[in-house]
Order: structure tokens, then sequence, then C-alpha cells
């Protein structure tokens, strides 16, 4: 209870601290998961109102041979408004769930996330902390199809291995093929599923000391997941303004038109509103908790066990196959092998009978001569 | 033609259509709003425990009897739910394939019987409309590897599902797109073929315009509006309504005439004198292998085996019996030889006598 005359000027530290930042800037890396042609690239150059990703050339598709990876493509840019500087970093994932075959395509995805943890980890127990890379990823976007029915198999599993590593939002890109009433009901299911599979998504902070600011903030929560459209061209819309948009012959799809998708709330949550949160969220609760496990397993001092433990998985899950079907095809050819012997053994005994039986045959016969010789004997001496 | 068309009048005709695609492309809708009817119930996808669970592709096939151009048309229907869905793919050609093997094999058993049915139930495939996602880039792998596989059995003709998600600029390079890749890839597809000596200029030039709008754009809706007093089917947006039948919107309408009047028996007659004659003949030629699939080779090859167990044994009786009738000779040989000397002796006792 400070009357004005004792008044210190601690709460001036605010705005010292203002000035800080506006002079370091920021640093912001944002990752985006989802199928080639979800609308990847075009939503990052619609909320960067740039440029930032050049789009995937099409005519080079033939040359490219299939190899069927995921990988990690990441962007560097600086952004700078009213004298603020952004350090921005994107990471795209070119390949996801892409293929015929996409078991463990999550996995490179994964293994970036928890990389950069690690990264980070070792470059603060250095000497010379100053110039430190800080790539964590502090907002992960999973670009849902925009089915309308509900998630599928592939989306479930890999939310709940981001949602576990990294500040998770899921977004329906392309909303332009929903209905409203479809919008919604599909919604509904995506978070009955969310809640149902616990995957973890990013929840805003929705308390604040201003009641518009409260408000805002519960319209940007409840709007999960978010229906974005993107589009960087300008069109005229048939009432004559001129918007970001998508024309189409029956009528126009308008980016920032709050009636017509949520990218708006999306950008608040990204970059108006919740960027200082979503880093916040990013350092104090993901990369501890990443930080307490790595450090309960101490001891280890190989560089990324994690990849060659993963990459040991896989081998050892295709030498198994291998050996299933070596031994299989060993024991075939045994099997075979051992009824040829058999058959062979019981063609020898057939044989060996049916000698017999001539050999007894000829003995009979030979009894019979020597019957015959007998009386010839017998009569001989007669003489 | 005519003539052709007065009797179907009478007899009715029946084709088979089947709907392939990733779940959520709008096959159902499609078909509903093909049949002016509410043919497959809209699915349930609101339990969340199920949406995890990996599925196999189920083959449903559902009858509808529909009246085009005075013509009556038993139209069956065969959707494939499921198709696509799973984290893992690669079983899901399979399913689709052997069924559409099956009819072939029901067709071949049918026509080789001594007696045959004049009528039997002709369950073969005649049209497989393939569902592409409208990425608005190019063919997926998964959409590479089924046309392919499938193109050889069945005529394939590709759709783009969704195609109100595309605006009129991204649809023509992605149509682009799709038929270079069909082409580089070297898909079959149904692709209108005709014949520049037999066919009239009118039919070449509807089949080139059909060609062009290969891959066809659709939209399905069950909905109805009306506007300006006419009742529309049509999606409605926002901003804006789109109109199925509009030809300027999508292609539903040309795609519907084509499938259900115009290429009707063309889609038909390649079905029979093309694809199940090839089939047949890559059949029968594998003849003498092991199927475990159907009976008839099967009894073949036992057959054949007995066979040559009757020749081995019918050898070895043969040559038992060679050997019984050499000795024998032996034997009498001996016994001649021995009553020769009896004779001898006999005679030289008389002798002595």
């Amino acid at each position: 209870m400070s009357s004005p005359n004792n008044f210190i000027g601690i709460a001036n530290l605010p705005n010292q601290r203002h000035k800080i930042v506006s002079r370091k800037g920021a640093h912001f890396t944002i990752m985006v998961v989802g199928e080639s042609g979800a609308g990847k690239t075009t939503f990052i150059n619609t909320l960067f109102a740039a440029l930032m990703r050049e789009y995937q050339n099409e005519e080079k598709r033939f040359q490219k041979q299939l190899e069927r990876t995921v990988e990690i493509e990441i962007i560097r840019a600086e952004i700078e408004e009213k004298g603020f500087n952004v350090q921005l970093t994107i990471i795209d994932t070119p390949g996801f769930g892409d293929y015929v075959n996409n078991s463990d395509c999550w996995v490179p995805i994964v293994e970036f996330i928890d990389e950069q943890h690690l990264n980070y980890m070792k470059q603060e127990r250095k000497a010379n902390r100053r110039n430190i890379d800080d790539m964590r990823v502090h907002a992960c976007l999973y670009f849902i199809q925009p089915t309308g029915h509900t998630l599928k198999p592939l989306d479930i599993e890999v939310m709940k291995q981001l949602g576990s590593r990294v500040n998770l939002i899921p977004v329906i890109s392309k909303a332009d093929t929903i209905t409203r009433a479809d919008l919604t009901a599909f919604k509904n299911r995506i978070l009955d599923c969310i809640k149902f599979h616990n995957i973890n998504v990013f929840c805003p902070p929705i308390q604040s000391d201003d009641e518009d600011t409260t408000r805002r903030n519960t319209a940007i929560a409840n709007a999960m997941p978010y229906a974005v459209i993107g589009s960087e061209q300008d069109v005229v819309t048939p009432d004559g303004r001129r918007v970001k948009g998508r024309q189409y012959l029956w009528g126009v799809a308008e980016v920032e038109n709050e009636e017509h998708c949520d990218f708006k709330k999306l950008r608040n949550l990204l970059i108006r509103t919740h960027m200082d949160s979503l880093i916040s969220t990013t350092e104090e609760v993901h990369y501890e908790d990443y930080r307490a496990n790595r450090l309960t397993k101490e001891g280890r001092t190989d560089d990324d066990p994690q990849v060659r433990k993963l990459f040991d998985a896989k081998m050892k899950e295709e030498e198994d196959a291998l050996r299933k079907r070596f031994t299989e095809q060993v024991r075939t050819e045994e099997s075979k092998f051992r009824k040829w012997e058999q058959e062979l053994i019981d063609e020898r005994d057939r044989l060996n009978k049916d000698l017999e039986a001539e050999h007894s045959a000829v003995q009979a016969l030979k009894a019979e001569i020597e019957a015959l010789k007998s009386p010839v004997q017998a009569r001989s001496p007669r003489k | 033609m005519a003539v052709i068309r007065r009797k179907n009048l009478k007899k009715g005709l029946n084709f088979t259509i089947m709907s392939v695609g990733a779940s959520g492309l709008g096959k159902s809708t499609f078909v509903n709003t093909l049949c002016e009817s509410a043919v497959f119930d809209k699915k349930d996808y609101s339990n969340p425990e199920q949406a995890a669970v990996e599925k196999t592709v189920e083959i449903t096939p559902v009858t509808v009897d529909l009246e085009e151009d005075g013509i009556k048309l038993s139209l069956t229907i065969i959707d494939t739910p499921g198709f696509g869905d799973n984290i893992n793919n690669e079983r899901c050609f399979n399913d689709i394939l052997n069924y559409i093997e099956a009819q072939y094999d029901y067709i071949l058993s049918e026509e080789s019987r001594i007696r045959r049915k004049p009528k039997y139930q002709d369950n073969r495939v005649h049209a497989c409309l393939y569902f592409i996602p409208p990425t608005g880039h190019a063919l997926r792998e998964l959409d590479i590897e089924f046309m392919r596989r499938l193109g050889s059995r069945v005529n394939v003709i590709p759709v783009i599902a969704k195609a109100d998600s595309l605006s009129p600029a991204e649809l023509v390079d992605f149509k682009k797109r799709i038929m270079e890749d069909i082409e580089y890839y070297k898909i079959p597809i149904y692709n209108f073929p005709y014949d520049d000596e037999i066919d009239d200029d009118e039919t070449i030039e509807e089949n080139n315009e059909l060609r062009a709008l290969l891959p066809f754009a659709v939209v399905g809706s069950e909905d109805e509006v009306i506007i300006n007093g006419r009742r529309v089917r049509c999606r409605q947006y926002p901003w804006g309504v789109v109109e199925i039948d509009n030809v300027k919107h999508c292609d539903f309408s040309k795609l519907r005439y084509m499938l259900l009047s115009s290429h009707l028996q063309d889609l038909k007659e390649i079905t029979h004198d093309i694809l199940y004659e090839q089939y047949r003949t890559e059949k029968l030629s594998r003849e003498g292998v092991v199927d475990l699939d159907s009976d008839l080779p099967e009894n073949r090859l036992k057959e054949e085996q007995l066979r040559r167990e009757e020749e081995r044994l019918r050898e070895r009786e043969l040559k038992v019996r060679a050997e019984l009738t050499a000795r024998q000779n032996e034997l009498l040989a001996k016994e001649e030889a021995l009553k020769n000397l009896e004779a001898k002796l006999s005679s030289q006792n008389n002798i002595n006598n």
C-alpha cells in the first residue's frame, strides 16, 4: 500500500523489460505437419504475409526417386515490424503421410523435436553460452484433412506422439470444402477423439485482467481445431472489396472473414496474443520435462542414442522377419527332402519285396527241379 | 443403334459401378446424387474409439432401379469403405482386385459348363470410379498404385472429388498434371476410345470432348434449395452456392450422362470383349500351376497324379511279369535239358541192360 509519495519505481520494471526484449528480439519456431497438398505452404505464406516458402515444384516430380522417406526442411527468416525483430524458423515435413505404407512416418519428426531439446541442453551446459542456437519448436501445427468425418488412425497416432513433446495445435486446412453445419459436427467429433485418446493439445490461457481479453481468449480457445483457408492473392469480392481470398465462380472465400474461417483466431494464437505463452510453455514445460527425463537416465555419454535405438529397432524387425522367412524355407526344404527319402525307402522296400517274391518263386522252382531230379537219380541206381 | 435401344427398352439393362477412394472424399454422397435418392446411408463417425481402429476394405454392393431416357436400368453400385484409411495400406488393393476377379471367375465357370444356363447373373464391374483427393498437386503413390493394378481388369475412370475446393485455374492445372502422371506411369484408364474408320464424326468429336474433361471434377450434394423458382441441388457456403448440375461449376452432369446413357454400352462391351477376354486368356494359360483359390485345376492335377501313378504301377507289373516269364522260360529250358538227360540215362540204361 504505497501512497504516491512512497513511489519506489519498481512498477517501472515491465517498461524496462519491454525495452530489453524489443532490443533482443525473439526466436520463434513453428513446425507444420501434414500430408502433401494439405495447404501447409500456403498457410505459412498467408500467416506471415510473405513468400516464406516456395511452392513445391511439380515439374520435378518425375525426377525425384520415390524414396518413401519423411524429410525435415528448415527455413529461416527474419521478420521486422515496428522496430521489433523476430528470428523465425519454419520446419516443414515433406513426405509425411504421402505413401501407401506410412508406418513410423512420425518418427523423424518426433526425433527432430527431441533433438532440439537435447541440443539446447548441451549448449546450456557449456562454459560459454552466449550464442545459443535455439531451435526448440514452440508450436506444431497438425493439418487435418477436411473429410468432414473424424480423425484417421494416422492422425490419432501422430498427435499422441507430438502432444506429449510440443505445443500441438490441430488445424483443419482447406476449410472452404466444408459447409457450416458439417464443420461444427466435424469439429465436435475431432474434439471427442482428442479427449477419448488423451491427446495433449495446446490450451491457450484464458483468464486475464481485462474482460475483453478474456472474452477474446475464450473465443480463441473454443474455436479449436482451427478451420483455415489460405491465400496470398488479393481478389475482389462481388461487393467490391479487395481482400485476401480464394475466388470461385460462385463467390469469394475470404481469409480474414471470421464468418468464413478461423484464420484470424489462429493468427492471434500464434502471433498477436499468445506467442509469448507458446514460447514460455515450451521452455518451462516441455523442455523441463525433457530435461528431467534425460537427467534421470544419466550416465549415457553417446551422442543421440535414441537414433541408434530406433535404427536398431527397425533393423531388428527386418532381421527377425528375414530370419523367420529363412527358417521357414529351410524347414520346407527339409520336409521335402525327408519326403523324398521316405519315398525312396518305400520304393526300395517294395522292390525288395518283389525280389523276395521272385526269389521264393525261384526257390520253389529249384525245389521242383530237385524233386524232378531225385526220381531220375532214384531210377539210375537200378543199373 | 436405334434397334438396339428398342430391344433394351423392353429387356432393361443392368450396369455395375464401383466407387473407390479414401473415406471422406464424398463417394457415398456422389452415389446418392447420381441416383437422386439415398442409396447409401450417412455413416456414423461419432464413436471416437472406432476412429483409431485399422479396418479392412468392405465390399458392399447395392442395387437401384432407375429410368434413363425411358430405359429401365438396374444399377448396382459397389462401395468400398476402408480403402486407403489405414496407416499401412498395402493390403487394400488385393481385396478389391479379388472381388473383381471373382466375378470374372464366376462368368468363366458358367461359360464352361456342359449345359449352360441361358441367363446367369452378370455381376462383373463395368466401371470403376476412382476418387482423387483435391490436393491440387499431382497423383499420390496410393492413386498411382491402385489405378495401375486395377486398370487392366476394369474400366477405371479417374474423378476429382470435392472439386469445389479448387479454383478454376487450380482445377485446370491439377487436371493437366494428373493426365501427365497417368501418361508417365502408363496407367490404363477408360479414355473414351474411338475408331477413326468405324465411328462417325459426331461420335469422334463427343469422345474427344469427354477425353479432354478427364479427370471429371465432381461435387456431390443431396440438399436441394429453391433458387429463382427452380429446385437446385447445391452446396451452400457463406460466400456462395455451388450448383451440382451447372456445367460451369463442375463436371457432374456430364459424368452422369456419359456413365448412364451415352457410354454405358461401350463400357459394358469393353468389359466383356477386352478386359474379360484378357483375364480369361491369362487364367487359362496359367493352368497346371497349383491354384489354391479355384477348384478346377486342383482336380485336374490330382487326376494327372493318379494317372502317373497308374502308369508307374503298370510298368512295374509288366516288368515283373516279363521277369517271371523269362524265369519260366529258363526253367522250361532246364526242364527240357533234364528230360534230355533223363532220356539219355534211360537209353544208356537200356543199352547197359
